[in-house]
């Protein structure tokens, strides 16, 4: 499904190119579950941040599908991003001045989902995740674990097929992490490509596959 | 979707109080201004617009030449609607209208006694035809046709016989005489360049028996056929001119034509054609109209610069919304509508407040404010209108900036907006400079008003009063001098044509006797007292005295009499004061005139104007109003005992004084508003101005919260903090000085030019202004530096 060919991103500093990236190929397919292991500054994120199009500075050919990238034109690439990509966060970034009905709802809003399908969506979700009474709180009331799940909800309400998440259990205990990846898998099972970046070992092992990063290179690329 | 923007935008608003409440209370102000200057404006500008037909109904004016020498009036003869009538094909209707106010007041006895009454005025029976205000009571064919009837007013009748009806069919007396009122009509609407609460009939009057080509007295009014030609009507006029008036111009060596004003520029036009209200300046309603304006922009400037600021604050949310999807629209719809919100409030807020402050503020610009008007439709429309723009103004900038940014540095907060700062320092800059500006408009304006009422105008004007004369008062005048004098309240009692600052009379001096020179001269008809009672100073010779002969007493035109020249006549002349006495000089009505004395020049008229020739020479007959000098002491005691005498010798006329200083001080009526409104909207303007800056400063404080912390720590004091926090903004304000600076030497040049005699322009109006602007603005920081400074750097730092 997406597939990046010898990517390079590079800080242009006064003496030298800074490598962020360097020669990346990577081949992902529909309902993977990629983890993304590596030391800070290995490249994760930027990663992510590529692979999800909120990072548009790069070297090297990106395709989605059968199409590159770079051949899009900026309103189908804004396209694309809204309909495929759905993302978590390590700190939630939840919109404070909205309620968990509301942050959940944000993502339909911008797609022109209709009124009715919006609530019937926004019911399933908060009804799975277990908030149907928290749904009037402000991110403010809720602990750590539970506006993670709120950021989840909100990364799946627009059925996307592909899901990142960026350390989306390095705020957590362990025991709210479990739960975040047992959701995850599931997420998984019912067919949603996942790509997370973590710290943390024990995570991989939900996934299917494991990619070791190091000084903006793929070291090892492993199936579990 | 745009539900959801209003419940965030609200929400938003709600968090920052602090903003909110200065981007709602300066915008409010603003727009009350607005609001109100542009109610103000309307009211002007639909003068005479409730007149059916009003596009077909113009004023005739006149204009004579002779000597090369153009003149104006806004009044023409009364045979001339007569002859438009008669035979003038594209002439509809034509009506006279002879105000009397110009004359004198009228004594009224609607049964409770005698009262003075000044709106009054004889009308023919073909006022309604032109004018078709509405009647309550009577018939508008006939309510004027015949001799001694009278339509009043509503609000008269109201006031006089309780309601219209009960006033119909009942009689008054007008200076003794008995009137009919035959009828009521609607009061003049305030925005009517007409002002009367007395239409009587024409056929009453004298003159409208034989009416003549002169004199000029009377408005004259026609209304058109539609579609007529005016051109072709006005070489019409010029041909009736050539045929009535022909052998009459050659004769006297003058010309004449007649000119047609449009009814709806009466009020705006030409302000020295006289008319039966004063008009306004159009180019006040402009001046009012940019005011207004700059008002609503600081107001807007202040959510923009706010905006902005805060922007940085807003990344986090701005970069989640665009990585779950948002287009850029999309975020600058949210943005506008929080700006359109605030407009839409604002707006709402201005009207409650408007109703609250209706009648002060009518006292205060002394026009009605039609508040609903803003429920017309035209209102709805304007209001509507007026809360889009602002909205998307204030809100079109911090929205695009806002829906610019890059989602990953918005999120890492690694963003910092450096073009917003440059704009912002540029909106804080115009805003200054716009309230600096404002304010030394206001002080240079006040500067000239003080300096016109405490010049040294020639003559006192301090401890005098005028009253109304007429000529049957004459065989009292001796008696009343001397009840009066005697009495202790009264030092000097003189008959004068006019009162010492309003004197108008046009004369010619012709060569002859011992001068040679032909100029135009202002003829000040008094007796012998008025150098005593207004304190002329007689440079050389002599005042003329009761004995000398009087012009009225004069038996042909070779006959002598003596007469007073000021300094300018003599000039003119080419005299010294030494010289000119004794000479003989031709003033038309004779020419033996014996220069007899020799006066300081005073100012006869505004101060708009320069000093010119004056004669002043005895003619007591000529008098309009008896000049009353008080003793020194209580004036109110004094008037009282003076009005006991007036009522024991002259009964039956009004006792009304009115003291010459306040008169004189009414002459500047429209600067004095103008003054008035200028310190309203300049002290407006600083107020949302520093409004803003607080905002700026808060903002620029919590940034800086850590730094300052870290500075007291290593020993910074509040002076160092001040310092800190108030360098950038002083800076910006020197700059809205120097240009507020220039500006106002521009202004300050362009509306004195209107005053012969003006004020030296000083350093002080700038020096205030600024300074004033400068201190507030400093102690508006000071506050907030004081608050960050108190801080304990311990928790602050901790924080961070």
């Amino acid at each position: 499904m997406i597939q990046l060919k010898n990517l390079d991103k590079f800080i242009e500093s006064r003496f030298q190119r800074v490598f962020i990236l360097k020669g990346i190929n990577l081949t992902i397919n529909e309902g993977e579950f990629i983890t993304l292991m590596g030391p800070s500054g290995a490249g994760k994120s930027t990663l992510l941040n590529i692979l999800g199009l909120l990072d548009e500075d790069y070297e090297g050919e990106y395709s989605f599908g059968d199409r590159s990238l770079k051949s899009m034109k900026e309103r189908e690439r804004s396209g694309l991003h809204k309909s495929e990509f759905g993302y978590i966060f390590q700190a939630y970034h939840l919109i404070d001045e909205l309620t968990v009905y509301e942050n959940i709802e944000t993502p339909l809003l911008y797609r022109n989902v209709p009124s009715s399908e919006r609530k019937s969506i926004i019911a399933n979700l908060m009804d799975r995740f277990n908030m149907v009474a928290k749904k009037d709180l402000f991110p403010a009331q809720l602990s750590g674990g539970q506006q993670q799940l709120v950021g989840i909800a909100r990364a799946v309400a627009g059925r996307p097929r592909v899901l990142l998440a960026d350390e989306p259990t390095g705020n957590l205990h362990s025991g709210q992490a479990k739960e975040i990846m047992e959701i995850f898998q599931e997420l998984h099972r019912e067919g949603t490509t996942i790509i997370q970046a973590t710290h943390a070992r024990e995570n991989a092992d939900f996934g299917t596959r494991l990619i070791n990063m190091l000084d903006g290179k793929i070291e090892r690329d492993e199936a579990i | 979707m745009w539900k959801n923007y209003f419940k965030i935008s609200l929400r938003n608003l709600r968090k920052r109080k602090l903003y909110t409440a200065i981007n709602l209370l300066g915008l409010t102000i603003a727009l009350v201004s607005f609001i109100a200057i542009s109610l103000y404006i309307h009211h002007e500008w639909n003068y005479d617009r409730m007149v059916t037909d009003f596009d077909r109904i113009y004023k005739i004016n006149q204009e004579f030449v002779s000597n090369g020498e153009s003149e104006l009036v806004g009044s023409s003869p009364a045979l001339l609607p007569v002859t438009l009538r008669e035979e003038f094909t594209e002439v509809d209707k034509a009506t006279l209208v002879f105000d009397w106010s110009i004359f004198s007041s009228v004594m009224i006895d609607a049964g409770q006694g005698n009262q003075e009454e000044s709106k009054f005025a004889f009308v023919d029976e073909y006022f309604y035809d032109v004018f078709d205000f509405e009647m309550i009571a009577g018939n508008r064919e006939t309510v004027l046709s015949e001799p001694n009837q009278i339509v009043l007013t509503e609000s008269t009748a109201n006031r006089l016989f309780g309601s219209a009806i009960n006033a119909e069919g009942k009689s008054l007396k007008v200076d003794g005489k008995d009137y009919l009122v035959t009828g009521v009509m609607q009061d003049f609407p305030s925005n009517s360049h007409m002002e009367f609460d007395f239409l009587a009939s024409f056929k009453t009057h004298p003159d409208s028996r034989g009416p003549q080509w002169s004199p000029s007295n009377y408005y004259n009014y026609v209304k058109m056929k539609p579609g007529a030609d005016m051109s072709q009507f006005k070489s019409n006029m010029d041909q009736m001119v050539d045929k009535y008036l022909g052998s009459d111009m050659d004769e006297y060596g003058f010309h004449t034509a007649f000119f047609t004003q449009p009814l709806t520029s009466i009020h705006l036009g030409d302000p020295t054609l006289n008319s039966i209200k004063p008009g306004t300046e159009i180019k006040y309603l402009y001046v009012f109209g940019v005011v207004a304006i700059l008002l609503i922009a600081i107001g807007m400037i202040n959510y923009v610069n706010l905006a902005t600021a805060e922007a940085t604050e807003r990344n986090k949310e701005v970069g989640l919304r665009k990585i779950m999807g948002a287009g850029r629209m999309q975020l600058f719809g949210q943005f506008v509508s929080e700006s359109m919100l605030l407009s839409f409030a604002a707006i709402l807020l201005s009207i409650l407040l408007l109703y609250l402050s209706a009648i002060p503020f009518e006292n205060f610009v002394g026009a009605p404010l039609n508040l609903e008007l803003l429920f017309s439709p035209l209102g709805m429309v304007g209001l509507l209108g007026l809360g889009l723009v602002v909205g998307l103004l204030a809100g079109f900038y911090p929205s695009m900036i806002l829906s610019q940014m890059q989602p990953l540095k918005a999120l890492g907060n690694k963003l910092k907006i450096g073009g917003g700062a440059w704009v912002r320092k540029s909106l804080v800059v115009f805003q200054f400079f716009v309230s600096m500006g404002l304010l030394i408009s206001t002080f240079v304006v006040k500067n000239q008003l003080e300096f016109m009422q405490e010049v040294n105008l020639g003559y006192e004007k301090e401890q005098v009063v005028a009253l109304n004369y007429h000529h049957n008062m004459r065989e009292a005048i001796p008696t009343l001098r001397d009840e009066m004098v005697r009495s202790g309240a009264a030092i000097s009692i003189s008959r004068a044509a006019d009162m010492p600052h309003h004197v108008k009379a046009g004369y010619k001096i012709f060569s002859g006797g011992d001068n040679t020179r032909e100029f135009m001269i202002t003829g000040y008809a008094a007796d012998p007292d008025l150098i005593k009672t207004i304190n002329l100073e007689l440079l050389e010779g002599q005042n003329y005295s009761e004995s000398d002969p009087a012009r009225r007493s004069l038996e042909d035109e070779n006959a002598q009499m003596p007469i007073l020249l000021n300094e300018s006549a003599i000039t003119e002349m080419g005299w010294t004061a030494k010289e000119a006495i004794g000479k003989r000089v031709n003033i038309g009505f004779t020419n033996n005139a014996l220069v007899k004395g020799v006066v300081k020049d005073f100012y006869f008229n505004s101060l708009h104007q320069k000093v010119g020739p004056m004669v002043i020479f005895n003619d007591p007959d000529e008098a309009n109003i008896l000049l009353i000098k008080l003793s020194a002491g209580n004036p109110t005691a004094n008037l009282a005992t003076i009005g006991e005498v007036w009522k024991k010798l002259v009964p039956d006329r009004p006792f009304n004084p009115k003291f010459l200083d306040q008169e004189y001080a009414n002459l500047y009526q429209s600067e004095q508003n103008v003054s008035l409104i200028f310190s309203l909207f300049s002290g407006i303007a600083v107020f949302i101005a520093l409004m803003g800056l607080f905002g700026l400063v808060s903002y620029v404080a919590l940034r800086r919260t850590r730094e300052i912390s870290i500075r007291k720590v290593l020993g910074a004091t509040q002076r160092d903090v001040l310092l800190v926090l108030s360098m950038d903004f002083v800076k910006l304000l020197g700059i809205s000085a120097i240009l507020a600076i220039g500006f106002g030497i521009w202004f300050s040049g362009s509306w004195l030019e209107a005053f012969a005699n003006r004020t030296v322009l000083t350093i002080w109006p700038f020096a205030t202004a600024i300074l004033m602007v400068m201190v507030l603005a400093i102690l508006t920081i000071g506050y907030r530096s004081w608050k960050v400074f108190r801080l304990n750097p311990a928790t602050t730092l901790k924080s961070e």
